[in-house]
């Protein structure tokens, strides 16, 4: 009882205090940077969500990608609204996502690791050869209605919520429970009778459809969508927010997409040295807090509630 | 969990705290001029380039008393941030130069998708926006605070592309090659079509992806047409040099041209002997007598920071700011949206010497291009020789 | 002009360079189960000591291959130097930690790429030609230079390979990657053991910068631009075999060079990622894979 408890408080606060961050802050500039922070946790938790069954999926590139540009380009070409064409978008992101696992997923660890990368970058220099999605100057227009404007940091926080609750209830699941033994040991769980590729193609399928979602919000939010925006290095920064954040909980990509969002835009104004203090934060978080800021934390609270007496 | 959720809410409070921490009510007499230009990656040195031209600029301007507009006297101040040449990046930088730090003037954006991504916003908040970027769609009546502040293919191409076939009558064949980025993009159209007006036909016309480090197959493919002239449009100086090496490995002969190849250093470090004779457009020369001591000056200190000589690229950031300083004077104002309406009908002092102003009414449907001279350059001997010089 | 021999021969002289610097990513990947990103920042600051430190030597009077001769073995150690910094303040903490250990890197990858720019600048630097003169025959013709490095290639990678198969060291490492635990139980030191193989990979990466900056165009993302290659080679030939880094080399650059020859440049760098994936579900663990 007191886990489930703790953590719906934690949901209960967060839900609070994002929807509190995305309405109650009025500056632009920090609205933008509440977005992109809702947008990178969704990410991190797409990432998280296959890591359940042992594997880093580096397509999250080409799903996320391929969510934005079809929104872009429904919107742009076919007059689509805005969120119609989110939602088709991650349709086609979470079709092309279950072909590609159902293809692709027989290899295991790094080879599965390395075709993922291998088909964003593969996707990336393939968006460049339409004209018609703008080549590498990028596909532009891509506006909500004006209406909404100032409604967009709640939308896509409220958005963003929705999908995060999908995958936290998908992991609690059967079905999160059979990934999970996937993730443990794949033939001891096939040895039980379980399917597990099927499962596996399935957990892809979920990942690639909140990666659209991702992807088609990142379209209307930056209005501006160019190729380069989609490469390998997404899923890399989606792989920190998780190992800094914390991969042992649902939370932990979360926090990680909060601290690192927020951090990469305060080292902006160091100009050319951007890279050093990026870079050694991501460098110093991983060194120093294995189980990342969650891990670090709940040690914290365990040793708090063990009191003076533990042994030393 | 409540502690972590708590240590997250508060570490974004602290952290977004800082990042807003900006100097309030803009202080006083300091016009902030925004720079989104590339610091990490191959265009690096442009961007590092480009800050130090703008700095530089400011640095005279407030030197020689500022700019005296609106009864005040007020100096300029470059802010830079790093856009990693893609429109995500493009779009944080823009946020933070146009929410975060309030300002009105964009000294200069370099690359295609964060300029777009940059526009997008300055547009939305009446920001006056100087780019290098060609994309002709950046201009026009839609985008009437837009200005462009180099020559882009739509000037250099047609005398460059003139000049050459006039220079060898006997070639009548062209094979190019382009990167496949936002510059190829740009150039390949316009150079296709200037070849076929000038009589010249396209053999082939290539994309290779940045990023490619051995050229040999892409030079077999282009020499295997047989061409007489070989253009690599707006390939880097690094790459076209290598190419045009691997073109000589293989024995061809011909006509070389790097249309917006900006500088002779770096296409002869990888070109080596194979760079002699390869026309530009886009190359300034820098010793010679076609070039004033000033100039000099200020090339050698940027040599010292960069390691290669200034282009085209960067002497538009330091034109921006001079097309800026003149416009607020004339219309006694700093007010972007009255700058912008000045800035077609002034003309300004420029870095290759003399005034210029704005043109490009019949190419872009509005007044928004900088009326820089067109200078055609070959590698005669190994070193960069102005052979023709264009004002128009 | 072009015949098969010419293309054959440059499909050879880029597969060495893939080569080159796939070995060692193997290598560390084989023994350490770590995935070295920073693989490319090693060959990278090898190839711009050296880019930088011959024009400063050859000044001084000495002839180009000479001055070479003097600038690699700098290139090499500042390489090297790197590396174990590299090692012993971070990827020691990450044996075996495939997920961490690429965190790890890309926050070193995102660091040295500031350090590399901010020491070298961001112009690019030449290597004078060392050897100089071209070779033809059966119809094609190959620089000297290249030559020489396909040589030294195959030398290397034969070397290696005999290496791990006969001498003490190269079966520790080979015990340690197929059975860690059970390498340690018959008292192998795994520490040192994961040591020297990062070590021998990062020589064999300073070896590839330095070989290679005659040739190329040496900047500071030139790490960059090789390291998605070696990867691509590295997971087709199969993670650990240093046999199928060669194999695979030679057929990415084979790859390459027909489909740059007959299609697009850009087409044939999505044709090379299509196959990629096409070799990978025929054989999940790469050509000759057994990790």
């Amino acid at each position: 009882m007191a886990r489930i408890d703790a953590n719906l408080i934690g949901w209960i606060v967060l839900i609070a205090a994002a929807v509190f961050a995305a309405v109650a802050v009025t500056n632009p500039y920090l609205s933008s940077i509440v977005i992109l922070i809702a947008i990178g946790a969704l990410l991190g938790a797409s990432l998280r969500f296959v890591m359940l069954m042992g594997e880093v999926n580096f397509a999250l590139g080409a799903f996320v990608g391929i969510g934005a540009y079809t929104a872009g380009l429904l919107h742009t070409a076919a007059g689509l609204n805005f969120a119609l064409a989110i939602l088709v978008g991650a349709s086609v992101s979470m079709v092309v996502g279950t072909t590609f696992g159902a293809i692709t997923l027989r290899a295991k660890g790094p080879y599965f690791m390395l075709i993922g990368f291998a088909f964003t970058e593969a996707v990336r220099v393939a968006y460049s050869k339409f004209a018609v999605l703008g080549g590498t100057s990028g596909m532009v227009g891509i506006f909500p209605p004006r209406a909404l404007d100032l409604w967009m940091p709640l939308i896509v926080v409220l958005t963003v919520i929705v999908f995060l609750v999908v995958l936290a209830i998908a992991e609690r699941s059967d079905f999160g429970r059979i990934l999970f033994a996937i993730g443990e040991n794949e033939p001891v769980a096939r040895s039980v009778g379980l399917n597990t590729f099927r499962s596996k193609v399935a957990a892809l399928a979920v990942t690639s459809a909140t990666a659209g979602i991702a992807g088609g919000l990142h379209a209307f939010t930056n209005n501006v969508i160019s190729p380069g925006d989609f490469s390998f290095l997404l899923p890399a920064f989606a792989l920190a927010y998780v190992k800094v954040g914390g991969e042992n909980h649902f939370f932990g990509p979360i926090l990680g997409a909060a601290f690192l969002i927020a951090l990469s835009h305060y080292a902006l104004g160091f100009g050319a040295n951007e890279s050093f203090l990026y870079g050694g934060a991501i460098v110093l978080s991983v060194l120093l807090m294995p189980g990342g800021m969650l891990g670090l934390a709940s040690r914290a609270v365990a040793a708090v509630r063990k009191g003076p007496s533990s042994h030393d | 969990m409540k502690a972590p959720t708590t240590l997250t809410i508060g570490v974004v409070a602290v952290m977004s705290a800082s990042a807003c921490a900006v100097d309030p009510a803009a202080a006083q007499d300091v016009i902030k001029l925004g720079l989104s230009v590339p610091l990490s990656g191959s265009a690096a040195n442009w961007g590092k380039g480009s800050e130090f031209m703008c700095q530089k600029a400011a640095e005279e301007i407030n030197q020689a008393g500022g700019i005296k507009a609106s009864g005040k006297t007020y100096n300029f101040e470059c802010i830079t941030y790093d856009n990693k040449y893609n429109a995500a990046e493009g779009t944080k930088v823009a946020q933070t130069l146009i929410n975060r730090d309030a300002v009105k003037f964009i000294g200069g954006a370099l690359g295609t998708a964060p300029t777009k991504a940059l526009q997008a916003i300055a547009e939305r908040q009446d920001v006056l926006l100087f780019t290098v970027s060609w994309g002709k769609s950046l201009k026009g009546p839609e985008h009437p605070m837009t200005f462009t502040q180099q020559n882009t293919p739509y000037e250099i191409l047609p005398p460059l592309i003139g000049y050459v076939v006039k220079q060898h009558s006997q070639a009548k064949t062209v094979a190019m090659l382009n990167p496949n980025d936002a510059t190829g993009q740009e150039t390949e159209p316009v150079a296709k079509a200037t070849y076929e007006k000038n009589g010249i036909k396209v053999f082939a016309s290539d994309y290779y992806e940045r990023g490619t480090t051995e050229f040999q197959a892409i030079a077999a493919r282009i020499a295997s047409f047989k061409p007489e002239i070989i253009d690599v449009g707006s390939t880097p100086p690094a790459d076209a040099g290598a190419i045009f090496k691997a073109l000589d490995l293989m024995g061809w002969k011909g006509v070389k041209v790097n249309e917006t190849g900006t500088g002779a250093d770096t296409l002869k470090e990888t070109g080596g002997d194979a760079a002699e004779g390869v026309y530009m457009g886009s190359g300034v020369v820098f010793d010679g007598d076609t070039v004033s001591a000033y100039q000099r000056k200020l090339n050698d200190e940027a040599r010292k920071l960069l390691g290669e000589d200034l282009n085209t690229i960067q002497i538009g950031f330091y034109d921006a700011v001079y097309a800026l300083k003149t416009a607020m004077e004339t219309a006694n104002s700093v007010e972007a949206k009255k700058v912008a309406e000045t800035l077609p009908d002034i003309t300004f002092p420029t870095f290759y010497g003399g005034k210029v102003g704005f043109f490009g009414k019949e190419t872009y449907g509005n007044v928004q291009q900088m009326r820089l001279p067109i200078l055609v350059t070959q590698v005669q001997k190994g070193k960069l020789v102005q052979v023709h010089r264009i004002d128009p | 002009m072009q015949t098969a021999v010419q293309l054959m021969a440059t499909a050879l002289q880029i597969g060495a360079v893939y080569i080159l610097f796939s070995l060692g990513l193997t290598l560390v990947f084989g023994v350490m189960r770590i995935v070295n990103f920073v693989h490319g920042q090693v060959f990278a600051t090898a190839a711009l000591t050296v880019a930088y430190a011959l024009p400063t030597i050859a000044a001084a009077g000495l002839p180009p291959l000479a001055a070479y001769c003097v600038a690699a073995p700098v290139g090499v150690i500042a390489a090297l130097v790197l590396s174990v910094a590299i090692y012993t303040f971070g990827f020691r903490y990450f044996q075996r930690d495939e997920i961490g250990s690429f965190i790890l890197s890309i926050g070193l990858v995102l660091v040295l790429d500031g350090v590399l720019l901010k020491v070298f600048g961001g112009a690019v630097h030449r290597v004078p030609e060392v050897i100089t003169g071209v070779v033809s025959s059966f119809g094609a013709t190959v620089t000297l230079q290249s030559l020489v490095l396909c040589v030294v290639a195959l030398l290397l990678a034969t070397g290696l390979y005999l290496m791990l198969g006969h001498t003490k060291l190269g079966k520790v490492l080979r015990a340690v990657s197929i059975d860690h635990e059970a390498a340690m139980m018959v008292g192998i030191p795994y520490g040192k053991v994961a040591f020297g193989g990062f070590l021998i990979a990062s020589l064999l990466a300073a070896l590839a910068g330095v070989l290679i900056a005659p040739m190329s165009i040496v900047s500071p993302v030139i790490g960059t631009d090789y390291l998605i290659k070696g990867f691509i080679v590295v997971i087709i030939g199969g993670l650990g075999s240093i046999p199928g880094a060669i194999l695979a080399g030679l057929f990415v650059a084979t790859v390459e060079t027909l489909g740059a020859f007959y299609l697009d440049s850009s087409y044939a760098t999505i044709a090379t990622f299509a196959l990629v994936i096409a070799v990978l579900l025929v054989r999940p663990k790469g050509f000759l894979g057994r990790g």
